[in-house]
């Protein structure tokens, strides 16, 4: 096992630079996940690390050795390919232990180590099976187990399971986390998916356009995004974004007026002051699962009631139902609970906690609380 | 099984109609001339008059002609190394060309070239490489390098002449193995090969548990098509070195030059026919395993 360190890692290709100066921390026997749209450079990081592409500029490090110039069969990790990449000539079996071949590992421990993992990913009935008859998810265990036996330093994963379908996705994420689990092995994953990134992860890193936007452990991130990006992109459904104004008396939304919360006052004084006392446009954020119906909210000493609004769509979904309202000129989301029984069309009063709701400054995206 | 609605009979009846032209064709070009050429083993021909039946004994003389032995040995020798020599140079020009480098494309397109190349003209401009008094084998050879101190005919000569035409048809037919190669290797996934270096491999151990096993199939068609085709091979061998006898040649001066033996000449052809086909039932069986 190993740390990884990155510092100031960039990748061109030609003019075009993919990644620019990231640095990274992974601890030893960390699971970081690094998440983000398509083309930020999540997946040209990994490979980075995993020496399948050049690092153009910086310093990689697996534990205290640099590894720019180190090919990635002596790099000493495993890698989780999207698509499987077993080989299709040799049996699962053969798939498993190729690497620890590889290593001259002895037969015995060979044997052992097939054995747990077979056992762990419940493949021992198809090891003379070659992959073609396999099941998505049976190659994907496959391509697990192959990097499970190898005493590796570092599990890399590349987009492992969005080849699979729903069911089987929940499922291999259950494996992959009692997989770090027993092994303990500093991971690195990859994936578009923040539902991944929220379960998996011991630290997210969220990245977009080649840059970071903010690293952080899952909850962290949930409750206090940095800007915009990663309000909207971490979260499901994602978080109302609402233009709202600021002045003295608060934040205007609509006819709706609210109070800024203690915590946040003096960042709200200093930005009304930078603009010379003037009423000044600001971006609310406020995350569906945050709004309550008040028929049936505990009001706390911050919660603000917001009366009357306009609902236009309710989705049922079972015990949650999503309900698309009007708020000011804008359009939002809540989620509420099977309790609050309410028909399109009608109105109804919602209740939130002014701790869960973020401003950000519309220009720089940053959200004030983060930025005193 | 029997169709069993008027549509399903009609459909059946549709398809014959269909094959019947090819059917036909090929009873006529291919069947007829092979069973009409096994009867001929059977009998001595006569160019004038009735042909005699003989049973066995054209075969009987062959097998006791050392000249027959000979050529079978010419055609082994020429067999394996235009088929080994057209594999491997089509495998290492395609892993060549399958690297990235300035000017791939048009090298990819010269390679072609002896390819598509009449046979007549590049077997005189071989024949005059390898002329005794102008051609420019001898006067590299004896001129430039001193080897020997004599000049030699070394398409005449029957020894020597056998590795010119298997040189020759090396060179001739190597882009048919290169282009096959190459669209195999351009398909191969290359998270296998990443997937190998992560698990330890070299560029070597990549090719030997990525890219060969990949290339198993294709590897074998090749080889199987060169064993075919060169087996009944005739024009460039006659044209470029009429003294090497493989045996396509060996039957043609049996049929018509000297005395014209064609009933011989007939059970030749049988046994090589015979000989093809056991090949290829024995390659497509045990290497292919289709």
């Amino acid at each position: 096992m190993a740390s990884v360190t990155l510092e100031n890692v960039i990748k061109r290709y030609g003019d075009l630079q993919a990644v620019h100066g990231v640095d990274l921390e992974i601890r030893d026997g960390e699971f970081m996940v690094l998440v983000g749209p398509s083309g930020c450079g999540k997946s040209t990081t990994l490979r980075m690390i995993a020496g399948l592409e050049a690092i153009s500029e910086g310093t990689c490090r697996i534990g205290d050795r640099v590894v720019n110039d180190v090919p990635p069969q002596r790099r000493n990790i495993a890698m989780v390919f999207q698509n499987y990449a077993l080989y299709p000539h040799k049996s699962v079996r053969e798939n498993i232990v190729f690497g620890l071949k590889r290593a001259k590992t002895e037969p015995a421990e060979i044997h052992k180590r097939l054995a747990e993992a077979a056992r762990m990913l419940r493949l021992e009935p198809y090891l003379d099976r070659k992959p073609a008859a396999l099941s998505g998810g049976q190659r994907q265990r496959v391509a697990m187990g192959r990097a499970i036996v190898r005493d590796a330093d570092v599990f890399l994963f590349d987009e492992p399971l969005s080849n699979l379908d729903a069911k089987l996705r929940h499922d291999m994420r259950t494996e992959i986390r009692r997989i770090h689990k027993n092994y303990g092995t500093t991971s690195i994953y990859v994936t578009h998916d923040q539902v991944e990134a929220m379960t998996l992860a011991d630290r997210v890193v969220v990245m977009r356009d080649g840059w970071i936007e903010q690293v952080g452990r899952p909850m962290d991130i949930y409750l206090h995004p940095a800007n915009l990006f990663t309000a909207t992109f971490i979260g499901a459904p994602s978080m109302n974004i609402l233009d709202g104004t600021l002045d003295a008396d608060g934040v205007h939304l609509g006819s709706h007026t609210l109070p800024v919360p203690p915590a946040k006052q003096a960042v709200a004084a200093a930005a009304l002051e930078a603009g010379g006392g003037r009423a000044r446009p600001i971006k609310i954020g406020i995350r569906p699962d945050f709004f309550e119906d008040c028929a049936f909210a505990t009001m706390g000493p911050n919660s603000v009631r917001l009366d009357g609004l306009r609902v236009e769509i309710v989705e049922p979904l079972g015990f949650d139902r999503e309900i698309t309202f009007h708020i000011g000129e804008s359009s939002a989301m809540a989620r509420l609970d099977l309790r609050s029984d309410i028909a399109e069309d009608s109105t109804i009063d919602l209740c939130v906690d002014l701790e869960r709701v973020h401003f950000f400054d519309p220009d720089s995206g940053k959200n004030l609380e983060l930025v005193a | 099984m029997k169709p069993q609605t008027v549509l399903e009979r009609a459909e059946n009846r549709f398809g014959w109609q269909l094959v019947a032209p090819s059917l036909g064709v090929i009873g006529l070009l291919i069947l007829y001339p092979i069973l009409y050429n096994v009867y001929l083993s059977f009998f001595d021909v006569q160019l004038v008059g009735d042909n005699v039946f003989v049973g066995l004994e054209n075969y009987q003389r062959l097998l006791t002609d050392s000249a027959f032995y000979d050529s079978l040995t010419t055609t082994a020798i020429y067999l394996l190394g235009t088929v080994a020599g057209t594999t491997l140079l089509g495998l290492g020009a395609a892993l060549l060309l399958n690297q990235d480098f300035p000017g791939r494309n048009v090298v990819r397109g010269l390679i072609l070239l002896p390819y598509f190349a009449p046979v007549i003209s590049v077997v005189f401009g071989w024949q005059f490489i390898f002329d005794p008094v102008n051609g420019v084998y001898n006067y590299m050879v004896v001129e430039v390098f001193n080897l020997t101190d004599e000049r030699m005919n070394v398409i005449r000569d029957p020894d020597l002449g056998v590795i010119v035409v298997i040189v020759f048809d090396i060179w001739k037919h190597f882009p048919i193995a290169y282009l096959l190669i190459l669209s195999k290797l351009q398909s191969i996934n290359t998270d296998l090969y990443e997937a190998a270096a992560i698990d330890g491999h070299g560029p070597w151990g990549r090719f030997w548990h990525v890219t060969l096993p990949e290339l198993y199939f294709v590897l074998g068609t090749i080889v199987i098509l060169r064993f075919i085709w060169n087996l009944n091979k005739f024009e460039e061998v006659f044209l470029l070195a009429p003294n090497v006898q493989t045996l396509p040649i060996f039957t043609y001066y049996t049929a018509f030059t000297g005395v014209i033996d064609q009933g011989l000449a007939a059970s030749v052809s049988v046994i090589q026919f015979v000989l093809l086909c056991g090949l290829i039932w024995f390659y497509v069986k045990k290497v292919l395993k289709w």
